[in-house]
């Protein structure tokens, strides 16, 4: 049973229709529209990644979108690897050997980098993390939650979608 | 109305009813159970290698998150191996109820009633869990105690005792299966009340009353009572998601507890599992160091004081805005309906979120499960190391999302205004772009 | 209830859970019968076990079949003073190796991928036992043989100012006296200690003090060959970077925190090794003495005895190449300013 004090008029099936295909999309525009990253030139970087079991240091890197990115790769006690999400990269570090690889970052977003070379039990969770420009999915994130809960909100003035109200 | 009765079918009804079909997947799920263990005591200690590992906390683990709870409410625990063996001799048959019953039957103990013991039994789990989701030995020896745990409980109590108090599984399946899409409930209550013969009570593992069955939390769809009804007067639903959190229906202060400890595990699981802070990953996997402790505390203040106290907050601030007159400790178990479908979406994103990356291992995990070098299914290669694909993250995204759309409507349903909700939602807002930054930050 | 049904039900229980007991009792018991021959080896970081098996016994002339996996990360299999190839053994993965030997003798086996500071202890010894003639495993090292205290100190008296040449030395060979330009020379002298033998010529009074060090430089050199220092760069490099660091320094990975030795340290804790690029530290020593203390190791420092592992010809390039650091540190910013006891 229906025990809110404030009951709106049900609202009519068009009106509905609208508003799911005005939240769709929008929902859409929000995690798709391409957004410009912000004006950087492209530099060229050295970063040095000391790996152990089990943690990168650094663990969080940031560059600019069009980077040429080189990473000197020094494994401290066991054979790591580095293999970085979404871009063709990957690195094996012997102990005590420095071991360089290169890529232009082109690809604009938050990447996570893993060990690639099992180093013991928490390996699968050996991660750091490489921010290319502005992380725009983080941003598209939380819009679309405040799409969400104003949304919530508003959907639960369709009588139409008050689906799984009022059954005993 | 918006049930749909599933018994309506005779093929359906028949299949439900015949014991053959559940018994032969629980007989399965026993098999693999073992094998679990034993994989993981006798198996290779690299975990990507054990089945062990990669069956419990990648291949199970997702298929809990992602399929059995958000489409079967608490389904696994009707083909869940773990009280099998206590209950055949509680109930003195393998597949149907028999003469030779053994055990106690005690009833549990009234001050141990309620999701208490699950929801610090989930706390526990996650103080340990950098290790225990590790080693292949560790996850075995955990299963092992929880299956011999729910076997003497079964002796000693009456019923699925394990199942109703202790699993932490079955708390949170439990929780969130008042937001899924299946529920058992009587047909009409008229039939009932003149029927004096209460056979589906007795029948009941979880001691539930079908025609009390106001919430799907503690049953646990093993189809029992639609057997042993003469009057055929119970009906397997389909019905809308969240149908059990309403304006009217009644929770439990420790259903807060339980909710609030979720939603604090997952902030905190998010942060060590999937997280770049290898500081933050080494304190919790050395366990007893001086790191270890801090980290359990931090863990503890999180998910005892901090997180509890901003849900009490909202909740005061939230009872302010309304008329009907709570007191605190009842308005914190109302609106904690709010935190289930936030819960149940900020798991599966998390699930999403280390899950996927880790497929791949699946099929040579079956190929050779015990990693002793052998192909069982003529694999031609092995798995790479994975990786979170702009598919994966962007469905974080909207999984989170969807969850703070489902929350909000909640919340909304069970406030009397608009304005009373608000505070509520904050909360779900918080933690909603908590879990975002962690996942995709 | 109905029994026939009952039973048929707990028949497939117990049949289900019989598989589930059966693959792994009965995979484990089908491959432990084929095992004529075959050792499985398992390999673990020393902290968690070291290799499996430590001794391995075998007869002269037999094949047998080492079947190998890690447990924990990458490691290698290799066998001491032998040309089989390294093999490389991936955590949770298979890899056989068919091994024969036809000398008799103890043969260490070793790691081969840096597995922790303690990777370097990681070893092994086949036996291989029968009618057969014997492997020359174990000859007297020269340091022994010529009774040299390799524990000493052996800060070099002199060390060059600027980089001598080889190429420029080689020009002066003419003018040196036999003793100079042997082999024996060169195993039991230190360049420095040659340098002030060579100062002290009357015949080469002419020569300025770095002329000299060009000289010495090129007697080095000529023990060499570019194979044996591109051999003795790599061998540093898997085997001694993560201590001694890439160049030399002392600096390497599994050090760090350690100690600089000190007289009064060296020998009773753990210690940096010492600094290869400073010229005074390898210019004082003996190939004979380098050699000694690649074959013994360092008493309780921590540098590892590898005169198991290691051939005569390893060594040699080892040494080749490690005088080429020091020549090459030589007028490099972190050198210590030295004496110069030149001649007017």
């Amino acid at each position: 049973m229906n025990t809110n004090s404030s009951n709106p008029a049900k609202v009519a099936p068009s009106k509905l229709l609208f508003f799911v295909v005005v939240f769709i999309a929008a929902a859409l525009l929000i995690l798709f529209i391409p957004l410009p990253q912000t004006a950087s030139t492209p530099t060229d970087r050295t970063i040095r990644i000391e790996a152990s079991r089990f943690q990168f240091v650094p663990g969080e890197i940031h560059v600019n979108p069009g980077d040429k990115v080189t990473v000197e790769l020094i494994s401290q006690d066991v054979v790591h690897g580095l293999s970085l999400d979404n871009y063709d990269f990957n690195l094996r570090a012997e102990p005590g050997q420095t071991v360089t690889g290169t890529f232009i970052a082109n690809q604009s977003g938050v990447f996570r980098f893993r060990c690639s070379f099992a180093c013991g039990n928490l390996h699968p969770f050996m991660i750091g993390k490489l921010t290319v420009g502005s992380n725009h999915l983080l941003l598209r994130g939380i819009v679309l939650a405040g799409l969400a809960a104003v949304g919530g909100f508003v959907s639960m003035r369709f009588g139409a979608l008050r689906l799984s109200q009022g059954v005993q | 109305m918006t049930r749909f009765d599933l018994t309506r079918f005779p093929k359906v009804n028949a299949v439900l009813r015949n014991r053959w079909p559940q018994f032969l997947l629980r007989a399965i799920t026993l098999a693999g159970f073992t094998f679990t263990i034993l994989a993981g005591l006798f198996g290779s200690a690299v975990g990507s290698h054990n089945f062990a590992i990669i069956f419990v906390w990648i291949a199970w683990w997702s298929a809990l998150k992602l399929f059995f709870i958000p489409f079967g409410g608490r389904s696994w625990c009707s083909i869940c191996p773990i009280p099998m063996a206590g209950e055949w001799l509680q109930r003195g048959g393998i597949l149907e109820p028999g003469k030779k019953k053994v055990g106690l039957g005690k009833r549990w103990p009234r001050f141990l009633r309620g999701n208490w013991l699950q929801a610090f039994g989930f706390l526990m789990i996650g103080l340990f869990s950098a290790v225990t989701l590790t080693s292949a030995k560790i996850t075995a020896i955990v299963l092992l105690a929880i299956i011999l745990l729910s076997l003497l409980l079964s002796l000693i109590f009456e019923r699925r005792a394990f199942c109703n108090y202790l699993c932490p599984i079955g708390g949170f399946t439990g929780l969130y299966a008042q937001a899924g899409p299946v529920e058992v409930r009587v047909k009409e209550a008229e039939v009932c009340a003149a029927h004096s013969e209460k056979l589906c009570y007795d029948a009941c593992p979880w001691g539930q009353y079908p025609l009390a069955l106001k919430s799907s939390a503690n049953c646990g769809l093993c189809m029992e009572c639609l057997r042993v009804c003469p009057k055929d007067n119970i009906a397997v639903n389909l019905r809308p998601w969240g149908s059990d959190l309403q304006a009217d229906t009644r929770h439990n202060l420790s259903e807060a507890f339980l909710g609030l400890v979720m939603l604090a595990s997952a902030l905190v699981d998010s942060a060590i599992f999937s997280g770049p802070w290898g500081n933050l990953k080494m304190a919790a996997y050395n366990i007893g160091s001086r790191d270890w402790f801090l980290f359990a505390g931090i863990f503890l203040v999180a998910a005892l004081i901090l997180l509890p106290g901003f849900y009490a907050l909202c909740v005061s601030w939230a009872s302010k805005l309304g008329e009907k007159r709570r007191t605190l400790q009842k308005a914190l178990a109302h609106y904690s309906q709010a935190l289930v479908p936030l819960g149940l979406m900020a798991w599966i994103a998390f699930t999403i979120s280390f899950a996927f990356v880790k497929f791949a291992y699946v099929l040579p995990v079956i190929a050779d499960p015990l990693g002793w070098g052998w192909n069982l299914i003529g694999l031609q290669s092995k798995a790479g190391v994975g990786q979170s694909s702009a598919f994966s993250l962007i469905l974080q995204v909207i999984v989170l999302a969807a969850g703070l759309f489902w929350t909000t409507r909640v919340t909304r349903r069970i406030s009397e205004s608009n304005r009373q909700s608000l505070p509520l939602i904050l909360f779900s807002s918080a933690f909603t772009l908590g879990m975002l930054w962690l996942l995709i930050g | 209830m109905n029994m026939k049904k009952e039973i048929l039900a707990r028949v497939l229980v117990i049949g289900l859970l019989l598989i589930a007991i059966a693959v792994p009792v009965g995979g484990y018991l089908i491959s432990s019968a084929n095992m004529d021959h075959v050792v499985e080896l398992h390999a673990r970081m020393p902290e968690n076990g070291g290799w499996s098996v430590g001794n391995i016994t075998v007869q002269v002339g037999q094949p047998i079949t080492l079947h190998m996996t890690s447990d924990d990360v990458v490691h290698g299999f290799a066998i001491g003073k032998s040309d089989q190839p390294t093999i490389e053994i991936m955590p949770g993965e298979f890899v056989d190796t068919t091994l024969t030997f036809d000398k008799t003798g103890t043969y260490t086996f070793y790691c081969t991928h840096w597995c922790g500071p303690n990777h370097w202890r990681m070893r092994g010894t086949i036996e291989v036992t029968g009618a057969g003639p014997a492997s020359q495993l174990d000859s007297e090292p020269l340091y022994l043989q010529l009774g040299i205290d390799i524990d000493a100190p052996h800060l070099a008296k002199v060390v060059p100012t600027i980089q001598p040449s080889a190429e420029h030395g080689a020009k002066l060979a003419y003018l040196l006296p036999d003793y100079a330009t042997s082999r024996q020379t060169y195993l039991t002298t230190s360049p420095a200690d040659l340098w002030l033998k060579l100062r002290s010529e009357p015949s080469l009074s002419k020569l300025t003090d770095s002329d000299l060090w060009d000289v010495v430089r090129w007697l080095w050199e000529r023990q060499t060959t570019p194979e044996s220092l591109s051999s003795g760069l790599k061998i540093f490099i898997d085997f001694a970077a993560a201590a001694h660091g890439m160049t030399g320094k002392g600096d390497g990975v599994m050090v760090k925190g350690r100690p600089t030795m000190t007289p009064e340290n060296m020998g009773h804790t753990l210690v940096r090794p010492p600094d290869f690029t400073d010229p005074h530290t390898l210019l004082g020593a003996s190939p004979a003495l380098l050699e000694g203390k690649i074959i013994r190791g360092g008493m309780g420092t921590g540098m590892p005895s590898w005169g198991a592992i290691f051939t005569q010809q390893q060594i040699d390039a080892i040494v080749g190449y490690l005088y080429t650091i020091a020549w090459n540190s030589v007028g490099v910013s972190s050198a210590t300013p030295t004496q110069d006891m030149s001649h007017p």
